[in-house]
């Protein structure tokens, strides 16, 4: 590392960078969210089932954001704890419209929380209650208490937003508090 | 200068190579640091670089450790860096065989393909098929469409080749990309083009109505790549090869055509490809090669080493079948005799050795004997076959090409140059008795200094078997005796075996043998004891059959059917003791006399081996029957089986005769061409000849399209031991039912049809084994005047005597000895020795008298056999 590079992380100039592990069940929006996030031009139009994982990298104010967009598909699931160790926050997507499977959904947060890897560390977790435009979506607040949220989470930050990801609706509120939870875990430490 | 000269140093070394000390379990370490963020792209790569230096070094990985390398790796793809993102596509497809759920990589990988970035997409595509399998072909199917025709080269290309892959698991997918292929084949690129028509070809490759079409086209389209033209060159040749064998068409067709014109291409590789297809095929003429040999001649004095090579060696290969199509080229190939390059001038110099005259012999050894110790053993043994060949060819030169052989095997070289000298030796030495005192005494002489245990006993065994024949046989003995004092034990094993044969054979050797054989009786070795103790006391029995059967002999069971039957035996203890006649006895490989053996062709010993336990894989498929599993021991099984059909009709059906000590069993293999139907209870029903009687069929239980299928047919032989011939006639019979081309789902209702098969013989030779006699005249002897029969025969339809005893062996079904089946050139009479066991397991031999006259060959046939019967059915055999 540059002895000008050292110099600006000492000022606190440096771009912070932080991992972001996108995490949920299938069809519930991950990659359409991550693509919204994008720069207009390179947003690609069609989104389809992802296989396994992608990667991007999208800026946000000061942070420079590296999400693993995962795949959602149950025989992908078990795949996403190779990935658990180096992010720095979650951003686990639910399909609001889809009260039947609240229940998978929750499920799979609790193995998620469960695992060595979250389990001992302090790590912030954004919801996404997606799909807030359609008529059967539940509000964020009845998404948490589906989820139960409040009994399964005490030791990490956590927030849940309502948002439409097609027209990045919400997103921009769900980001602003991941943000400023990371800069604030990082200017601890 | 002197940094070069320390490389070079180095490298001797070993110390040039980095990663020369490295450790799997380090490296897995190392390979840790992929999941560290942020990346680090020089030294992830560095790391990532060690991975696939140990993986293509053969180190074995195994699955665990494999994935969890995999998984960090795969978090590279957040890295921007083009060197790391090629490592980690190299990774992908390196790690994609060991490595568990590598379709985690799927998406990250269509993302690049379908990127921006030319330089990642195409590496992404060869990546992304390694992982595919065929259930998730379908998901990408459509972004492989759109490569396939993308306008840049490298993309095109990449796709291409990854679908010819891909191609070979997945025929269906693959298959419906024809069109885009299609589109590919007109590209500008020289590369696209010719992969594009290579993937073509391999949709297409099982059908070859389509191949055909395929080769017409494009052989009118001019193409531009000299690639593509190399490819269309090797169709044409195969299909021709293809047409020439099923339809006998002779070379004047359009794609003979099309190969002729590539000579004139403005490549040099689609004018030797095709020059190197013409030579190639199987029936060339000379007219052919006309066209074809003055262009490996210019490439012969060509400035570029490997034009020279390449013409050099291909007309080698011509030397062989058409030697005097290259005589032409005699000129430029003693230019090449001082190339610098050593592997064209061995090339030029066999060739030469093969198309040279008698008179230029003795010239040309010299200056073989040059260079021969400039080159490598791959190629000194290429010459050694070219004076094998050419000592068959001028046996007269013998003496000179003997003495090469005897000074080349006194140089150093490896076991296969030593293997290839001493094999030809012991081949000129069998095929010319003039050579044969010379030959033995080079090999005495070899045994005293021989490194090799293999080659020792073989020679041993040879000197046992020629050396008593010889006028003065008591001079090998000593080189015989000095391997007992100074050899290891199997070759002293051997030395007391060759030792006994001389004593067997020579009566006033065998005082001296016998002391000399007393003296290894305390050898330090068992088997070597063993051996000496049960020769001497056999030798001194002083009895003539005992010699020949237990000495002169040998064992003449199948090993694989000794081993099968001792187990037997071992798992069933009885009281009445083992029975060696129960054993089946061992086929004598069935080696045609006149072909001519090629050098560089080592199929020879190979097939033999196969025909060797051809006959212990039928005992075994017969005997988990349960109908044919009291039948006994099976005596001999048909070497080739007969075709009772045509080759290209709807049903092929061929028939392999077995025979028991009182049963045939006939073996039909039934393949079944039309892709319509599907064929069921499928037997093969005999109208039997007099005294035969059919006792069972076992039929086939389904015959589907191309899936060969076994139907057996048990017949009772004749009661009468005279009566052993007859012709079947036979007719298949089976329940039809049509089936969907596609699936190969059959219709519910069926209806009988039968189809009629050509006519089986059961001839004599069905019923004898044959079995090879070292020795006839003792086996004669031995037999005794008790059962002799003798008539004699004018046979009329034969010309020459060559013709005469093809034909009797054939008849006969037994074993020349004595190498009795070659005839000497030039003579008017011939006796052929024959020797076979009879079903039943009574030994015939069979001595033939031949004479040449203006009506055809007249034959005094005499047989000798240990059961009346028996030589009243092998005097019938010819008639």
């Amino acid at each position: 590392m540059g002895f000008l590079s050292r110099l600006a992380e000492i000022m606190g100039f440096k771009k912070k960078e932080a991992n972001l592990l996108v995490i949920g069940l299938d069809n519930s929006g991950k990659t359409t969210i991550i693509d919204q996030l994008k720069p207009e031009d390179k947003r690609s139009r069609d989104v389809a089932p992802t296989v396994g994982f992608t990667v991007d990298r999208f800026k946000n104010n000061s942070l420079q954001f590296t999400a693993f967009d995962m795949s959602g598909q149950g025989r992908y699931r078990n795949l996403w704890e190779h990935y658990f160790k180096n992010c720095d926050g979650i951003i686990f997507v639910l399909d609001s419209s889809d009260k039947l499977r609240m229940a998978v959904a929750k499920d799979e947060l609790d193995q998620a929380l469960k695992h060595e890897d979250i389990m001992k560390r302090r790590i912030p977790i954004l919801f996404f209650a997606n799909k807030m435009d359609l008529r059967e979506s539940m509000t964020s607040v009845r998404c948490s208490m589906v989820m139960e949220l409040e009994k399964s989470i005490r030791d990490k930050p956590w927030h849940i937003c309502s948002s439409n990801a097609k027209t990045g609706e919400g997103l921009h509120e769900g980001f602003e508090w991941l943000t400023d939870t990371l800069k604030s875990m990082l200017n601890d430490k | 200068m002197h940094m070069l000269r320390r490389d070079k140093k180095e490298e001797e070394d070993g110390g040039g190579n980095p990663f020369h000390n490295i450790e799997k379990s380090s490296v897995l370490q190392e390979a840790r640091t992929f999941n560290e963020s942020p990346i680090n792209p020089r030294k992830c790569a560095h790391i990532l670089t060690k991975v696939l230096y140990l993986i293509n070094q053969g180190e074995q990985i195994g699955t665990t450790e494999a994935t969890e390398a995999f998984f960090a790796m795969t978090k590279l793809f957040q890295a921007k860096d083009p060197i790391l993102r090629r490592l980690v596509y190299l990774g992908i497809k390196e790690m994609s065989k060991i490595a568990q759920d590598v379709i985690i990589v799927t998406s990250s990988l269509m993302k690049d393909m379908t990127g921006r970035e030319d330089q990642f997409r195409g590496p992404a595509i060869r990546a992304l098929c390694s992982i595919t399998d065929t259930t998730m072909l379908q998901s990408i199917e459509r972004y492989m469409k759109q490569a396939i025709v993308d306008k840049v080269n490298a993309v095109s290309s990449a796709a291409l080749v990854s679908s010819l892959h891909l191609s070979k698991c997945s025929q269906d997918v693959t298959k419906r990309w024809v069109n885009e292929a299609q589109e590919a084949v007109s590209s500008d690129n020289i590369m696209v083009q010719y992969h594009a028509l290579g993937l073509l070809y391999h949709i297409r490759k099982y059908d070859r109505l389509a191949v055909t079409k395929l080769v017409t086209k494009f052989s009118k389209h001019s193409l531009k790549s000299p690639y593509a033209y190399c490819l269309l060159v090797r169709l044409c040749y195969c299909l021709l090869e293809i047409l020439c064998f099923v339809y006998f068409i002779r070379t004047d067709s359009p794609m003979f055509d099309f190969i002729e014109n590539c000579l004139r291409h403005k490549s040099e590789i689609v004018i030797y490809e095709a020059a190197h297809a013409i030579v190639n095929l199987k029936n060339t003429s000379a007219k052919e090669l006309a066209s074809a040999v003055p262009v490996l001649q210019l490439f012969c004095s060509s400035a570029k080493p490997t034009l020279r090579f390449a013409a050099i060696r291909t007309l080698n290969k011509v030397a062989m079948k058409h030697p005097a199509a290259v005589t032409a080229c005699n000129l430029e190939l003693e230019n090449l005799i001082t190339d610098s390059n050593r592997s064209i001038a061995t090339l030029a110099i066999t060739t030469l050795l093969k198309t040279g005259s008698e008179s230029s012999i003795d010239r040309l050894m010299k200056q073989i004997s040059s260079f021969m110790n400039e080159i490598s053993d791959e190629f000194k043994i290429v010459v050694i076959q070219a004076i094998q060949s050419l000592c068959s060819k001028f046996p007269r030169k013998h003496p000179v090409l003997m003495n090469f052989l005897s000074s080349v095997l006194r140089d150093e070289g490896g076991f296969e140059y030593k293997k290839a000298i001493v094999d030809s030796i012991i081949t000129i030495i069998e095929d010319n008795p003039e050579a044969k005192e010379a030959g033995l005494a080079h090999l005495c002489e070899f045994i005293e200094d021989c490194e090799h245990t293999v080659l020792a006993t073989k020679i041993l065994h040879l000197l046992g078997r020629e050396g008593p024949r010889t006028p003065t046989p008591s001079k090998y003995i000593r080189f015989i005796y000095n391997r007992v004092i100074l050899e290891n034990a199997a070759v002293r094993a051997a030395t007391v075996t060759a030792l006994a044969k001389f004593g067997a054979h020579c009566e006033e050797l065998l005082p001296s043998c016998i002391v000399l054989l007393e003296r290894c009786l305390l050898d330090t070795d068992d088997e070597v004891r063993d051996r000496a103790t049960f020769y001497v006391q056999t030798l001194k029995q002083q009895q003539k059959s005992l010699k020949s059967t237990y000495i002169l002999n040998g064992l003449q069971v199948s090993v694989v059917g000794l081993e099968r039957a001792l187990h037997h035996y071992t798992m069933e203890p009885t009281e009445t003791p083992f029975d060696v006649k129960s054993v089946p006895l061992e086929t004598a490989p069935i080696t045609d006399s006149k072909q001519v053996r090629e050098p560089g062709e080592a199929g020879g010993q190979k097939t033999e081996k196969v025909a060797a336990s051809r006959q212990d894989i039928y005992a075994e498929q017969l005997s988990s029957i349960p109908e044919f599993a009291n039948l006994g021991n099976l005596f001999k099984s048909s070497s080739l089986p007969v075709q009772l059909t045509e080759s290209e009709t709807e049903y092929v059906v061929q028939c392999v005769k077995h025979t028991f000590s009182h049963y045939i069993v006939f073996q039909f293999d039934c393949s079944n061409t039309l892709n319509d139907q599907v064929l069921e209870n499928v037997t093969v029903h005999m109208e039997p000849a007099d005294g035969f009687q059919v006792l069972k069929c076992v039929p086939c239980a389904s015959l589907p399209y191309n899936k060969p299928g076994t139907t057996y047919t048990l017949v009772h032989l004749p009661e009468d031991p005279t009566l052993v011939t007859g012709t079947f006639s036979c007719t298949l019979k089976f329940i039809v039912k049509d089936c969907d081309p596609n699936t190969g789902e059959p219709d519910d209702e069926g209806y009988e049809d039968e189809y009629v098969l050509e006519d089986v013989e059961v001839s004599v030779a069905d019923h004898v084994q044959r079995v090879m006699k070292p020795n006839f005249g003792v086996s004669w002897e031995e037999v005794g005047l008790e059962n002799e029969l003798e008539d004699t025969y004018a046979l009329s339809t034969m010309k020459t005597l060559e013709e005469a005893v093809q034909n009797i062996i054939k008849f006969m079904g037994m074993q020349p000895c004595e190498r009795s089946d070659k005839v000497p050139e030039g003579k008017s009479s011939h006796t052929l020795y024959l020797a076979g066991v009879y079903r039943g397991g009574h030994d015939g031999l069979v001595r033939a008298k031949l004479a040449l006259s203006d009506a055809g060959v007249t034959m005094q046939l005499t047989v000798r056999s240990t059961d009346p019967d028996v030589s009243e059915v092998m005097a019938t055999a010819i008639g």
